[in-house]
């Protein structure tokens, strides 16, 4: 199935989900650039660097140097609009009203997977 | 041995592995994933990321619980860590241990920490020769027939 190629920020420390995603996005079709962030201090660097928007930033929240909630709102701080999608296992209420609180556009549990991800492209309209 | 007897011996290891709930869905769906995007080794990889990972982290967990002093903060991030790996590779045993575990760990309670850890090790290891099974009998199929996969 095709569609539109997007840019994506994945901001997650940990190498396994990283891969896993990797595999997801690809699954999705779109031959889709995929930037990587291991840490919330270096997303919010290649937010700020990139030389074109990011279509998509899938978040994290535990994670070394910066936390996914304090880099939502630090990219936020910067006037970016970019759908941020949460994704973690934390998944109570008061986990995600953090995250949206600080800026997240959404949330959804890990692991990620076709289904979930199809939810969200569908959801910012980037199917 | 032949290659369909392996490939029948792969079957039954797999499906005593979700029987048992060793493994959920997400694993069905990492191999989903190999198979649709053409990305052979995409299954070996993961677990390897997973058993390595699980290994490197048990360890950790079992040195904080030897402190004098726990620090269970650190020891609920580290299993924090542990279940998402788990949940990654779709490893549901290991999963549902560490929520247990982490009970313990907010309950700061170094007995049933030390509980949990020896349960969650055991879990791993079976889970960890299963999917080294898993991934010689995956060699020696290809190895009769290197187009498969």
């Amino acid at each position: 199935m095709a569609r539109k190629m997007i840019r994506v920020l994945l901001v997650e420390d940990e190498e396994i989900n990283r891969v896993v995603a990797r595999a997801v996005l690809k699954a999705a079709g779109g031959g889709d650039v995929v930037d990587e962030a291991e840490n919330g201090e270096v997303a919010v660097q290649r937010v700020r660097d990139a030389a074109a928007p990011y279509d998509l930033v899938l978040m994290d929240k535990q994670m070394p140097v910066m936390d996914g909630h304090e880099a939502t709102r630090r990219i936020r701080g910067m006037g970016v609009t970019t759908p941020i999608v949460a994704v973690s296992s934390d998944g109570l209420p008061a986990d995600v009203d953090a995250f949206i609180t600080a800026g997240a556009d959404d949330f959804t549990s890990k692991p990620l997977s076709k289904e979930k991800l199809g939810v969200i492209l569908a959801k910012f309209r980037l199917a | 041995m032949a290659a369909a007897a392996l490939r029948d011996q792969l079957t039954a290891l797999l499906s005593s592995m979700f029987s048992q709930g060793l493994v959920d869905e997400q694993f069905q769906q990492l191999q989903m994933l190999q198979d649709e995007g053409g990305t052979p080794g995409f299954v070996s990889e993961v677990v390897t990321l997973f058993c390595d990972d699980a290994d490197r982290i048990i360890n950790e967990i079992a040195t904080l619980l030897e402190q004098p002093v726990v620090n269970f903060d650190k020891v609920d991030a580290y299993v924090h860590q542990l279940k998402g790996s788990s949940a990654s590779v779709g490893a549901q045993k290991v999963k549902f241990t560490c929520m247990q575990f982490r009970q313990f760990c907010q309950d700061k309670s170094r007995d049933g920490c030390l509980m949990a850890l020896a349960v969650v090790r055991n879990d791993f290891y079976d889970l960890r020769n299963k999917f080294q099974t898993m991934l010689q009998l995956e060699q020696q199929i290809q190895a009769y027939d290197p187009k498969q996969q």
